[in-house]
């Protein structure tokens, strides 16, 4: 028997096999939609740049030459140019997306996992429980996200950790929302209603029946919302308050750029590359996700 | 008159396993008149209902030699033209209502949307007008229903609701996707009494899907019987009761009495011939 | 076995309130079958829900064995189970069927899991080799099976049957009643159940209660029915539209 056919067989032996099976169904769905392949593979670039920086990465991200700033593109030795310091663009964008990655990595591990509790627990009890969350989603949704973490690292202090926390304090609520709304959607139905009656409390009600269907509109949301973040931490660092110099942080390396962006565009413009092409990864990604994913699709 | 008519359709699921035929060349025609289509779960008398409107999601695909509806080739239809047909002249209750309803809304913004925004409808015209369609199927208070929220309302209600829903905008064809299945009889009987009273009346056209074989050739003029994504017989609903094929009598005879024996009932076995070509 | 007496359920919704079950009193005795028929939206599904403590009951009292029902605790389960209307909204999407029946046993701490959704799939007419599919996978009428196996996982002594073949097609709803009367006879258990077609109440039940706008109408023998000696004109409405499934 081949592993096509174990997976695929319609009669699996053991639970670990119809699990299998069912995430090689999806990831063969996903395989047919090319753009979400596109950001599949943009995703994983990342991921593999930030592993292997020291290695592919032609120069020290932070060494200064004042002998070789800001040379354009193409120079021998230094593919992308150098920035106002002589230092090497190429190598800080490889060494800046191991930020980038810990940056979103970090929210990813956060907001969405107190979004989906927050908004599942108000969704499921209603009543007064719902009332005082979502009015506290609301506070925090009623503010800009950039303003919100703007404040937050003001009272925090300066650093990527504190950005960090303050875009993972910002991001959460509209994970909340969305799951509140999928868990309203689910807890009148029939399926709840007969794992109560056989004696189940709220909490394995909420993680082993209410959370695996709002689980799916969560994760695309938050790729969705992925360009967002880079695009926050990139604010941040673009004003001084997120990563600090000389560390390479794609939005600082922007914020530096500004200054020549119309004489030497280059330091400005291959961050800003590499944030667009990042996020457009993600976007795309989430897209090819929904299709997979959506519970409607599942029936 | 014909307002419908198939051609040798075909469904096919190009599932990750290799492809599923749902349907498998089935081809008929239908003027202003009752077509009833029964066959077992999976026989793909709803894939059929959904291939007239090109309501097959992904991966299905629907092929056809022609399908012809009020001499517009429907196969052909660019898609904006296709959503102009839909819910306008061609209307489809779908089986199961409280999937198709939306859990979030309430049952009268949902009946009047289609009023509000399509027919560019005041507010109070639109109301006024689901109020009559919801009376019309004989929802006892019409008022409450309209401000109620789809899981407050009981099995039938919501089938109702989807019906009047459908019937709104005076489609020329209905499809009706066991439309009845969890509705008593006495009130069953007003449903199909209006249903009646549009194809007698304003010549609508109704394909009507159900599993209930002895409503069906009590209500219909004729009927389609399906079995493994073909039309195994084709007859007069009043002679359903006499029907030939094996499956046909098989299907009746799984059916209780009143006053019947406390018998298991028969068991229907299944012939694979019955699937071939 | 079941004692409901006087029995009001007031739901308020959106600031208006709905009396959905009325004043209405039954009893079903120790493995007998009760059925309730009537006008859609009479409250039938409202009473069934009621036993089980997901309808708000505003007035009466409903007893097992003589003591008032304490819902949704450990000790009901294992009492009474319900099977749900709709066979394809009763399963959850994202379960295998292993799953779905083994969550009752891990709600009780019941061990041999393995041994027993074997034997439970085999008692619905199953094959073992469904243990690990999604319901997805599954038809109408075996998504039904899988339901009533669920219920039955606790081994309860009464079944509520919420319209359980009304979304299936003729043979599998034959198969469905058929194993219903096998279970039942098998085991003892004691049914209370909804249905709109005369002929499959007449067919499972001893006694029926006809309901109509949320109260109770007439209580009726199962000869009573077959010999047509209603009492009252709505009883009789619903058995003259029922004339197509007389034995004839
Ligand atoms: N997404 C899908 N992928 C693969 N096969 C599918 C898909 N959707 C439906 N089918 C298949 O199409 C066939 C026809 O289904 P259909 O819903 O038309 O049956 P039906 O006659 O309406 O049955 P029922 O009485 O249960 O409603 C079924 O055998 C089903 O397995
Ligand atoms: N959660 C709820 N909130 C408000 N009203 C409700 C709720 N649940 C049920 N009702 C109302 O109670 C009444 C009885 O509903 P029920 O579901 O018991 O009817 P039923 O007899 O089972 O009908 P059917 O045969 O159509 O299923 C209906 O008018 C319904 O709208
Ligand atoms: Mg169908
Ligand atoms: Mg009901």
């Amino acid at each position: 028997m081949t592993w096509n056919e174990w997976l695929l067989d319609p009669n699996p032996k053991s639970r670990a096999q119809s699990r299998a099976g069912q995430a090689w169904l999806q990831w063969l769905r996903f395989r047919r939609n090319h753009l979400a392949m596109a950001g599949l593979f943009i995703t994983l670039a990342l991921v593999l740049a930030a592993i292997f920086a020291p290695w592919i990465a032609p120069h020290d991200p932070i060494a200064q030459s004042l002998a070789d700033r800001l040379q354009p593109p193409l120079t021998p030795g230094h593919l992308m140019g150098t920035d106002d310091f002589g230092r090497d663009i190429l190598s800080r964008i490889l060494y800046g997306s191991r930020i980038t990655l810990y940056i979103v990595g970090l929210v990813i591990l956060t907001a969405p996992v107190a979004g989906l509790i927050i908004g599942t627990v108000a969704g499921y009890f209603g009543g007064w429980v719902d009332a005082v969350l979502m009015r506290i989603t609301d506070i925090f949704l009623a503010f800009p996200k950039l303003i919100l973490a703007l404040a937050l690292v003001a009272v925090l202090g300066k650093g990527m950790e504190n950005a960090v926390l303050a875009i993972a304090l910002t991001s959460w609520p509209p994970y909340a929302r969305v799951a509140r709304a999928e868990t309203l959607t689910v807890r009148n139905s029939d399926y709840i209603a007969a794992v109560r009656l056989q004696g189940a409390g709220a909490t394995r009600i909420i993680w082993g029946h209410v959370m695996p269907m709002c689980l799916p509109s969560v994760i695309i949301r938050v790729t969705l919302d992925m360009a967002g973040i880079i695009l926050t931490a990139a604010g941040l660092g673009f004003l001084g308050l997120g990563v600090q110099p000389p560390d390479p942080e794609w939005g600082v390396m922007i914020s530096a750029g500004r200054k020549f962006l119309f004489e030497q565009w280059w330091v400005a413009t291959m961050p800003g590359l590499a944030i667009f092409l990042v996020s457009l990864g993600f976007n795309l990604m989430g897209d090819g996700l929904r299709d997979v994913l959506d519970p409607k699709g599942a029936r | 008159m014909t307002l419908l008519s198939v051609e040798n359709l075909r469904v096919t699921f190009d599932t990750e396993t290799g492809p599923v035929q749902a349907v498998r060349g089935v081809s008929f025609s239908l003027g202003r008149e009752r077509l009833g289509i029964v066959g077992e779960s999976g026989s793909g008398k709803t894939m059929t209902g959904r291939s007239v409107l090109r309501l097959i999601r992904p991966p299905g695909r629907i092929e056809a030699d022609a399908m012809v509806f009020d001499g517009q080739d429907l196969m052909r239809l660019p898609e904006p033209q296709m959503r102009a047909l839909r819910g306008r002249r061609i209307a489809m209750v779908m089986q199961d209502p409280k999937f198709s309803l939306n859990p979030v809304m309430k049952v009268g913004a949902q009946l009047t949307e289609g009023l509000r925004q399509r027919d560019r409808m005041s507010a109070k015209e639109a109301r006024t007008k689901a109020l009559a369609a919801l009376e019309a199927v004989q929802i006892r208070d019409p008022e409450r229903v309209m401000e109620a929220w789809p899981h407050e309302l009981s099995g039938g209600m919501g089938q109702r609701v989807m019906i009047a829903m459908m019937l709104i905008p005076e489609p020329d064809l209905l499809i009706a996707d066991e439309p009845t299945s969890a509705l008593d009889v006495t009130v069953q009987a007003e449903v199909l009494s209006i249903l009646d009273n549009l194809v007698k009346t304003r010549g609508m056209g109704l394909i009507f899907i159900s599993h209930d074989l002895r409503l069906v050739s009590r209500f219909c003029d004729r009927v389609l019987v399906m079995y493994k994504g073909r039309v195994v017989e084709e007859l007069a609903a009043r002679d359903l009761m006499q029907a030939r094929h094996p499956y046909t009598q098989g299907l009746l005879n799984c059916l209780p009495r009143i006053g019947g024996p406390r018998t298991p009932l028969p068991a229907l076995d299944r012939s694979a011939a019955w699937a071939k070509e | 076995m079941i004692e409901i007496d006087n029995l009001s359920v007031t739901f308020q919704a959106s600031g208006r309130v709905v009396r959905a079950v009325e004043n209405v009193s039954l009893s079903v005795a120790e493995q007998e079958s009760f059925g309730l028929v009537g006008e859609s939206g009479s409250g039938k599904s409202t009473i069934l829900r009621a036993i089980c403590g997901l309808a708000p009951i505003s007035g009466g009292s409903i007893k097992i064995d003589g003591k008032p029902v304490t819902p949704q605790t450990k000790a009901f389960a294992r009492q009474v189970q319900m099977v749900f209307q709709d066979p394809y909204a009763s399963l959850h999407p994202r379960h295998t069927i292993d799953s779905v029946l083994s969550e009752p046993l891990a709600i009780h701490g019941i061990k041999n899991t393995d041994t027993r959704i074997e034997q439970a799939l085999t008692d619905v007419g199953l094959p073992p080799a469904f243990r690990f599919r999604f319901p997805h996978q599954l038809s109408g009428g075996q998504r039904q099976r899988v339901a009533i196996a669920r219920a039955l996982m606790l081994e309860p002594r009464i079944l509520l049957l919420d319209e359980p073949t009304s979304a299936l097609d003729a043979s599998v709803q034959a198969e469905t009643l058929n194993l219903l009367t096998r279970l039942r006879e098998t085991r003892g258990l004691t049914f209370l159940m909804v249905s709109h077609d005369l002929a499959v109440i007449d067919h499972m039940c001893d006694r029926i209660l006809v309901m109509q706008h949320g109260k109770a109408v007439e209580t009726l023998t199962r000869e009573a029915l077959a010999a047509a000696e209603m009492t009252t004109d709505y009883a009789r409405a619903l058995f003259t539209a029922s004339a197509d499934r007389m034995l004839a």
